[in-house]
C-alpha cells in the first residue's frame, strides 16, 4: 500500500489528458480548479463495487459506488480518481444514478491541470449526509499488453492487465470489492493477496469460473492503491484504431446518404517471434484455430445500404464480399494479409444509404428545416472489440445549409463547422466536424446517435444548376468571341480562308 | 448521301448552306461517337477489374505525377529521387519526359479549380482513353488533308479509335508516355501538312509548338525529328521546292528545336546528337536551295549552272567533313545503342543485354501485324498506292511515313504503335475510295447528284490548287468541264450493276463488322489485363482475382520501416516504388547497367557472395517473384538467365551463364540442376520451404513442370519475412550480422545443434601475452 502525493500527479500531465480537458460544452462552469489539484474531501464512499470486464480487447470498468456527502454544504461535483498516467486512455466515461437510470443531467469531464481526475457533476446538488448511488462506466484503451510479447504464429496469446485491487479514489472508502471478468479459465498468473488484507479473511482472488474477485476490503484512506495483475489467455487480435475518419455526406437531390470510413488499424497483440511463415498459415487454415491475427472485419450496415466498397491506398481489395438483402446488409472485408501483432493495415470502406431513412423534414419549423439522425460511429463489429484512439466524424450537409445544431451522447473533444467545396460547388457545403477520443466499439450505431438539425433555404437548392448554366453560357460566349478574332497577317487570300475553315 | 428527291421536305437540310451545316453537325456527331467508342473500348480493364494503374512503367509515371501534384512544378523539375537506385539516387526531374505528368497535373488542378476533386489516380487511369478520343479526331483532320473524300477522314478516325495496335498502349490504366504521345504525333503531322500546304508561319509555329509538347512527352519524338526533314528533303529532291516549304520548315525547325531544348532530359541533344543531325542538315540544305532559287532569278542560266555546281559541292563537302570531324572529336554524340538495335536486330543481344531482355524490344512476328491491325494491313498498301496516283506534297509524306514506319514496326514490337496511324490513314483512303465508288445508289450518268453532293460536302480546298484531282474528281471533271487537258478526259466509267454494288458493299460491311469484332476481342483478351492483378476462373465460372502483388506490396508499405531498402529485379522497381513506397536498388529506368548487374550478381551468386553485396547496399528486404505454385510463368526463375547474362557482362570471371546449364545444355531446376544453380540465392529464395506444402518428395514446380529435389534449399543469411497467398511474391529479410561474430552458416548450424566442424581449423601455437 502506498499513498501517492497528489502534488506529484499534477506534474505528470499528459498531452492527451490536456486534449481531454478541452471540453467546453458546459458553459455554466468556468471556475477551474487550481493547477496542482486536490479534490476537497466532501464525500465518503460507503460501498464500492468495481467490475473489470476483460472479455474484449479493452477493459471495460463499471464502478457502482454509494457516496455520501460528509461536507456541511450541498455538493454537486464528485471527483473520480484514476491511476497516474491512465487518464489519457480513459474513454467513454458515463455516469448515472443507479437507482434512477432515467435521471439525466450527469456530466463527466476530465479535470484540467490534473492528470488523474474526472469530475462528475450531478443534475442537482447532493445535500449533506445524503447518499447517492452512482454507476460509472468507462473503458481504458491500450491497457492490455501481451505477455510474452513475442509468440509463434500458432501460439496462444496471453494478456497482462495491471490494476489496483483497491479502486483508486479521491475519498475514503468504507467497503469495496473488485471483480474481474475474464474471457477464459486459462489464467496462468493472478496476483495473490494475503488473507490479512481481506475483510472476510479470505485469500484473494476468489475464483468462480471465469470471474475473479478481490475483496471485500475494509476502510481505506483516500488514494490507497494495492497493485495487482492478472495474465490470461486471449488469442484474438487487439485491434487498435489509431484514427478513424468518417464522412457522412447528405445529398438532397440524390436522396442519398453516403458514408465513408477511413481506418488506420494496428494489431497491438503479441508480435511474431519468427517471421511470418505462409506454410504454417496455410496449414492452420484447415482447422482454423483462434489466432491473434486479424483476418476479417465485418461491417453490419443499415438495411438497404448499397454500393459498398473496400479499398486501400493501392486500390480495391478484392477479398471483400457485400451481401445485402431485405433483413440485413453485411460487408465482409478481409484485409490483404492477416494482420498479426505489431502489423498495421489502413483502408477505406464506404456505402450509400437511402436518405429517407435518416432525414426528416420538420413540420412547422421556420422555412425548410430538417433533422438528420445518423450514427456517430459505425465501423466493423468484431466479437473481440475494437478501440479507437481518435474518431473524426464529418457531416457534410448540402450547400447553403444554415443554422446547424447537433446533439449526441458521446463525449466530444471538439466540434467545428466549416465549408467543404466539392462537386462543382460555388460556395462550399456546410460541414460539421466532430471529434471524439478514446472510443470503443461499444458506441456503435444506436448508442451514439448523432442528431443534426439544419435549415436549407429553397434558393440554395437551385444555386448549382444556375451556376452551371451561367458557366456553360460564359464558355460559349468566350469561344464565340475567340472564334471570331482575325489573327491573319496581311490581307487574306482565298486559299487561306479555305484552309482555316477546314481546320 | 445521294438524296435526289428535291420534293422531299428533308432535302432542305441537305442542300446549299443549310446542307453544309447539317453535314458539319452530322460529322461532329459522328466524330463524338467515334471518340466515345474509342474511350469505351478501352475501359475493359476498369469494368472487369478496377481503376488501377497497369504494368510497370505507368507506376513510375503515376508516382511522379503524385509528386508533381503534391510538391508543385518547380520541386518536380528539380526532383532528386533518393528512393530509387539506392544508394546512387536518380535525378528524376532531369531524366524524364515531363509532358505526361504535367498534362495530368494540369487537368487535376483545372478540375480542382472547378471544384471537381477527382482523385489523381482516376485522372491518370483515364488519361489514355481520353487522349485516344482526341487522337481519333486528330486522325480525322490529318486524313481530311490527304483525301478529298469526306468519308476517308471519318473512316480513319474510327480505325484509329479501335485499332488494337494503338489500344495496346492506351487502355485505361496504361498511363504511359505513349498515351498522349500518339495524339501529339498525329496532330503534329496534321499541323505540318497544313503548314506545308498553306505555307503560313502560324501553322509552322503551331507545328513547332506541338512538336515541343511531343518532345516533352515521349522519346519517340525523334521519329518526327527525322520524318519531317526527310519529307522536306524528298520534296526538294523531287524538285518541289516552294516558298511554302521553306517557310514551314524553317519556322518549325527554329521554333521546334528551341522548344525541345527546354526539356532538361533533351537539353542540347538537338545540336549534339547524331539522331538530330538530319533535321539540322536539311535546315542547312533548304537555306542553300532557297538561296539558289534566289540567285537563279538574278543570273543568266549558264553562269548559274556553273555557280550552282561549284557551290553545291563545296558546301556539301564542307558540311559532311565538319560532321565527321565533330563526331570523331566527340562534340556530336554518336548514335545511341537503342538506335543501333533498330538497324541490326542482333546488336542488342550481343552488346546490350538489358535492352534485349525487354520483350517489347524484340523483332515483330508476322502474325502480330494481323493481330494488331487485322484488315487494315491489307488495305494499307492499297492506300499507299492511291497516294502515288495523286502524288501531292502531302501524299509524299504518307508514302515516306509508311515506308519508315513499316520498317521500324518490323524491327521492334513496340514501334507497331507508330505504324498504326499511317496504316489507319492509308487504309481509310483506300476504303473510302471503294465506298465512294460502290455505295452510290444511282448510276454514274446521274452526274448532277454526285456533283452536288461532292461539292456540298465541302471537301477542303487546298492552297496548291487542285492540279491533281483524285479518281472521282477526274471523272467528274471530264464529264463536266470540256476545257481540261485531253489526258484527263476519260470516258465516264462506273459501276452500273446493282448486284456488284451490293456485293461489294456487303463484303465491305462484313469486313468492317469483322474488324470491329476482332478489335474488341483483341482488346478484351490481350490488352486489358493490368498484370498487377491476375484473373482466373473458379470451377463455377465466376471470376477469381489473384492479388498477390498488391498483397505483398501493401504488406511492405504498412509493416516495414519507411526507409527499408528492397532489392528486387529491376522489373519490379517501379511497382515497389509506386505501391510499396519503399526505396529500391534498381528499377525500370535502367540507367545504370552496373548497378543492375550488381543485383543480378547478388541474385545469381552463392549466399556467401551475395550477403556482403547486400550489406554494402544496405538491403533490408529481398523480393522475388515465384510462380511455381500457381503456374505463373512470368516469374524470376524464368527471368533468371537475364540476370545471369547481365551480371556476366560486368563480372565475366565470377558469373558464367554456362554454369547454370546442365552438361546437356538444359536449364533445369530439379535434381539435375547444376550446383551453381542450386546454390544461387535466387533459386534458394524461390524454393525455400516450398516442399513443406507437399507430401515428402512430391514438390512440383508447375511452371517448369518438374519435380523438385526432396530436400529443399537452406537459407542462412536471409530469412523469410512474408509470402503472399499464392506464393507469387516472396519477401526475405536480410539478417543482421551475428551477435557473436560467427558467420551465418555457423550460426545456423549451431542453432540446429550440429557439431562445429573442427577439421582444418588449426590454430597457431598458443602465444603468451608479452608486452
Amino acid at each position: 500500500m502506498r499513498l501517492l502525493p497528489c502534488a506529484l500527479l499534477g506534474l505528470t500531465s499528459l498531452a492527451s489528458a490536456a486534449a481531454d480537458a478541452n471540453l467546453t460544452h458546459d458553459a455554466s462552469r468556468n471556475t477551474l480548479p487550481p493547477s496542482t489539484f486536490t479534490p476537497p474531501p466532501h464525500f465518503r464512499n460507503v460501498n464500492l463495487v468495481r467490475n473489470i470486464n476483460l472479455e474484449k480487447s479493452y477493459p471495460r470498468e463499471t464502478l457502482n459506488v454509494v457516496i455520501e456527502n460528509i461536507a456541511a454544504q450541498p455538493q454537486d461535483a464528485y471527483y473520480l480518481a484514476f491511476e497516474p498516467g491512465t487518464l489519457g486512455q480513459i474513454g467513454g466515461l458515463e455516469a448515472k444514478d443507479k437507482k434512477e437510470p432515467e435521471r439525466t443531467g450527469f456530466t463527466a469531464e476530465a479535470v484540467e491541470d490534473s492528470s488523474s481526475y474526472y469530475r462528475i457533476t450531478f443534475p442537482a446538488p447532493l445535500p449533506p449526509n445524503e447518499q447517492l448511488t452512482l454507476s460509472i462506466t468507462y473503458s481504458t484503451l491500450a491497457a492490455l499488453t501481451p505477455l510474452p510479447a513475442q509468440i509463434n504464429q500458432n501460439d496462444k496469446q496471453y494478456l497482462h492487465h495491471a490494476f489496483s485491487a483497491y479502486a483508486p479514489s479521491a475519498y475514503a472508502t468504507a467497503k469495496q470489492k473488485t471483480k474481474l471478468k475474464l474471457p477464459t479459465t486459462d489464467v496462468p498468473d493472478a496476483t495473490t493477496l494475503p488473507a490479512s488484507l481481506n475483510a472476510e479473511g479470505k485469500e484473494d482472488p476468489q475464483k468462480q469460473g471465469t470471474s475473479y474477485t478481490y475483496g471485500p476490503y475494509g476502510e481505506q484512506a483516500a488514494g490507497a492503491l494495492q497493485p495487482a495483475s492478472v495474465r490470461y489467455e486471449f488469442t484474438k487480435p487487439l485491434t487498435h484504431s489509431r484514427l478513424l475518419e468518417r464522412d457522412i455526406e447528405v445529398s438532397h437531390w440524390g436522396g442519398n446518404l453516403a458514408t465513408e470510413e477511413r481506418h488506420w488499424l494496428t494489431n497491438r497483440g503479441a508480435t511474431l517471434k519468427t517471421p511470418f511463415s505462409r506454410v504454417t498459415y496455410q496449414q492452420s487454415a484447415y482447422y482454423n484455430p483462434p489466432s491473434s491475427a486479424l483476418k476479417e472485419l465485418r461491417f453490419p450496415l443499415a438495411v438497404g445500404s448499397a454500393d459498398a466498397y473496400f479499398i486501400d491506398d493501392i486500390g480495391n481489395v478484392s477479398t471483400s464480399r457485400f451481401r445485402s438483402n431485405l433483413r440485413e446488409a453485411n460487408l465482409e472485408a478481409k484485409p490483404r494479409y492477416p494482420v498479426f501483432g505489431g502489423w498495421s493495415y489502413s483502408f477505406k470502406v464506404g456505402w450509400n444509404g437511402d436518405l429517407g431513412n435518416y432525414l426528416r423534414r420538420v413540420k412547422g419549423g421556420a422555412g425548410e428545416s430538417y433533422v438528420l439522425k445518423v450514427p456517430f460511429l459505425e465501423g466493423p463489429k468484431q466479437a473481440e472489440g475494437i478501440e479507437y484512439e481518435r474518431v473524426v466524424t464529418r457531416v457534410v450537409l448540402p450547400e447553403g445549409a444554415t443554422n446547424v445544431h447537433y446533439e449526441t451522447t458521446i463525449p466530444l473533444v471538439s466540434a467545428t463547422t466549416g465549408l467543404h467545396r466539392t462537386f462543382l460547388d460555388t460556395r462550399g457545403r456546410t460541414t460539421l466536424t466532430l471529434t471524439a477520443v478514446n472510443v470503443v466499439d461499444d458506441w456503435r450505431e444506436e448508442r451514439a446517435a448523432l442528431v443534426v438539425t439544419y435549415n436549407l433555404p429553397v434558393g440554395a437548392r437551385f444555386r448549382k444548376p444556375l451556376a452551371l448554366c451561367a458557366g456553360a453560357l460564359a464558355l460559349f460566349a468566350v469561344s464565340w468571341v475567340v472564334g471570331n478574332v482575325d489573327v491573319r497577317i496581311g490581307r487574306a487570300s482565298k486559299g487561306l480562308v479555305g484552309g482555316r475553315k477546314a481546320a | 448521301m445521294a438524296l435526289t428527291d428535291s420534293d422531299n421536305p428533308a432535302s432542305f437540310f441537305f442542300k446549299g448552306e443549310t446542307g453544309r451545316n447539317t453535314r458539319g453537325l452530322l460529322r461532329l456527331i459522328i466524330l463524338c461517337t467515334i471518340a466515345a467508342a474509342a474511350v469505351a473500348s478501352r475501359l475493359f480493364s476498369v469494368i472487369r477489374f478496377e481503376s488501377i494503374i497497369h504494368e510497370f512503367d505507368p507506376w513510375f509515371n503515376f508516382r511522379a505525377t503524385k509528386y508533381l501534384v503534391q510538391h508543385g512544378f518547380y520541386a518536380f523539375w528539380d526532383w532528386f529521387d533518393d528512393r530509387t537506385w539506392h544508394p546512387l539516387g536518380r535525378v528524376t526531374g532531369g531524366t524524364l519526359y515531363p509532358g505526361l505528368m504535367v498534362t495530368s497535373g494540369s487537368i487535376y488542378h483545372l478540375l480542382r479549380f472547378l471544384a471537381m476533386p477527382i482523385d489523381i489516380r482516376n485522372i491518370c487511369v483515364l488519361l489514355a482513353p481520353a487522349f485516344s478520343g482526341l487522337t481519333a479526331f486528330a486522325t480525322y483532320l490529318f486524313t481530311s488533308e490527304m483525301s478529298e473524300s469526306p468519308s476517308a477522314g471519318l473512316l480513319a478516325a474510327v480505325f484509329m479509335g479501335i485499332a488494337p495496335g494503338y489500344i495496346s498502349r492506351s487502355v485505361a490504366g496504361s498511363y504511359d508516355n505513349e498515351a498522349i504521345a500518339i495524339f501529339l504525333l498525329v496532330y503534329t503531322f496534321y499541323l505540318w501538312i497544313k503548314a506545308v500546304k498553306v505555307g503560313s508561319i502560324m501553322w509552322g509555329a503551331l507545328t513547332a509548338l506541338f512538336y515541343g509538347y511531343m518532345v516533352s512527352a515521349w522519346g519517340g519524338y525523334v521519329f518526327i525529328t527525322n520524318l519531317l526533314p526527310l519529307h522536306a528533303f524528298v520534296l526538294i529532291c523531287m524538285g518541289r521546292y516552294s516558298p511554302r516549304l521553306y517557310v514551314s520548315y524553317t519556322t518549325w525547325y527554329a521554333l521546334g528545336t528551341l522548344a525541345s531544348m527546354q526539356i532538361p532530359f533533351v537539353g542540347f541533344l538537338p545540336i549534339r546528337s547524331s539522331d538530330h543531325m538530319a533535321a539540322l542538315g536539311v535546315f542547312g540544305l533548304i537555306q542553300l536551295v532557297a538561296f539558289t532559287e534566289f540567285v537563279r532569278y538574278q543570273l543568266p542560266t549558264k553562269q548559274f549552272q556553273t555557280l550552282l555546281r561549284a557551290s553545291v559541292f563545296l558546301v556539301f563537302g564542307g558540311a559532311f567533313a565538319g560532321l565527321v570531324l565533330l563526331t570523331l572529336s566527340g562534340t556530336i554524340a554518336p548514335w545511341s545503342g537503342r538506335f543501333y538495335s533498330l538497324w541490326d536486330t542482333g546488336y542488342a543481344k550481343i552488346h546490350i543485354p538489358i535492352i534485349a531482355s525487354v520483350s517489347e524490344h524484340q523483332p515483330t512476328a508476322w502474325p502480330a501485324f494481323f493481330f494488331d491491325l487485322n484488315m487494315l494491313i491489307w488495305l494499307f498498301p492499297a492506300g499507299v498506292y492511291m497516294c502515288f496516283r495523286s502524288l501531292k506534297d502531302e501524299q509524299v509524306f504518307i508514302v515516306i511515313y509508311a515506308v519508315l514506319a513499316s520498317y521500324f514496326a518490323g524491327v521492334m514490337v513496340r514501334l507497331m504503335l507508330t505504324l498504326t496511324p499511317v496504316v489507319c490513314v492509308a487504309a481509310a483512303m483506300a476504303l473510302s475510295q471503294i465506298l465512294d465508288t460502290f455505295l452510290v445508289a444511282s448510276s454514274p450518268e446521274d452526274n448532277s447528284t454526285d456533283t452536288s453532293s461532292s461539292k456540298a460536302n465541302g471537301a477542303p480546298s487546298t492552297a496548291n490548287g487542285s492540279a491533281n484531282a483524285n479518281a472521282i474528281k477526274d471523272k467528274l471533271a471530264a464529264a463536266f468541264s470540256p476545257d481540261t487537258l485531253r489526258s484527263t478526259k476519260s470516258p465516264v466509267v462506273g459501276i452500273y450493276s446493282y448486284l456488284s454494288k451490293s456485293l461489294i458493299a456487303g463484303a465491305i460491311t462484313a469486313y468492317l463488322l469483322l474488324f470491329v469484332l476482332h478489335c474488341t476481342w483483341v482488346t478484351s483478351n490481350a490488352y486489358s489485363s493490368p498484370s498487377v492483378v491476375l484473373a482466373s476462373k473458379l470451377p463455377d465460372g465466376s471470376q477469381h482475382i489473384i492479388d498477390d502483388y498488391r498483397e505483398a506490396y501493401y504488406w511492405l508499405r504498412q509493416n516495414t520501416a519507411p526507409t527499408a531498402k528492397v532489392m528486387a529485379w529491376w522489373d519490379y522497381g517501379y511497382q515497389i516504388g509506386g505501391m510499396a513506397d519503399r526505396p529500391t536498388l534498381v528499377d525500370n529506368n535502367t540507367w545504370n547497367n552496373t548497378h543492375i548487374a550488381t543485383v543480378g550478381k547478388a541474385m545469381s551468386s552463392r549466399e556467401e557472395v551475395s550477403y556482403p553485396i547486400m550489406r554494402q547496399h544496405e538491403v533490408d528486404y529481398v523480393l522475388v517473384v515465384f510462380g511455381g505454385l500457381l503456374g505463373y510463368s512470368g516469374d524470376d526463375i524464368n527471368k533468371f538467365l537475364w540476370m545471369v547474362r547481365i551480371a556476366e557482362g560486368i563480372w565475366p570471371d565470377e558469373i558464367k551463364e554456362r554454369d547454370f546449364f546442365t552438361s546437356r545444355g538444359e536449364y533445369r531446376v530439379d535434381d539435375e540442376a547444376t550446383p551453381t544453380m542450386r546454390n544461387s540465392l535466387m533459386y534458394k529464395m524461390s524454393y525455400y520451404n516450398y516442399n513443406a506444402l507437399f507430401p515428402a518428395g512430391q514438390a512440383t514446380d508447375r511452371v517448369r513442370g518438374s519435380k523438385l529435389p526432396a530436400a529443399g534449399p537452406e537459407l542462412s543469411t536471409v530469412e523469410e519475412a512474408f509470402t503472399s497467398e499464392n506464393w507469387i511474391i516472396r519477401i526475405y529479410k536480410v539478417k543482421d550480422l551475428d551477435n557473436l561474430g560467427r558467420n551465418h552458416q555457423e550460426a545456423g548450424a549451431f542453432e540446429k545443434g550440429n557439431k562445429r566442424k573442427k577439421a582444418g581449423k588449426r590454430r597457431g601455437p598458443r602465444v603468451l601475452r608479452v608486452e
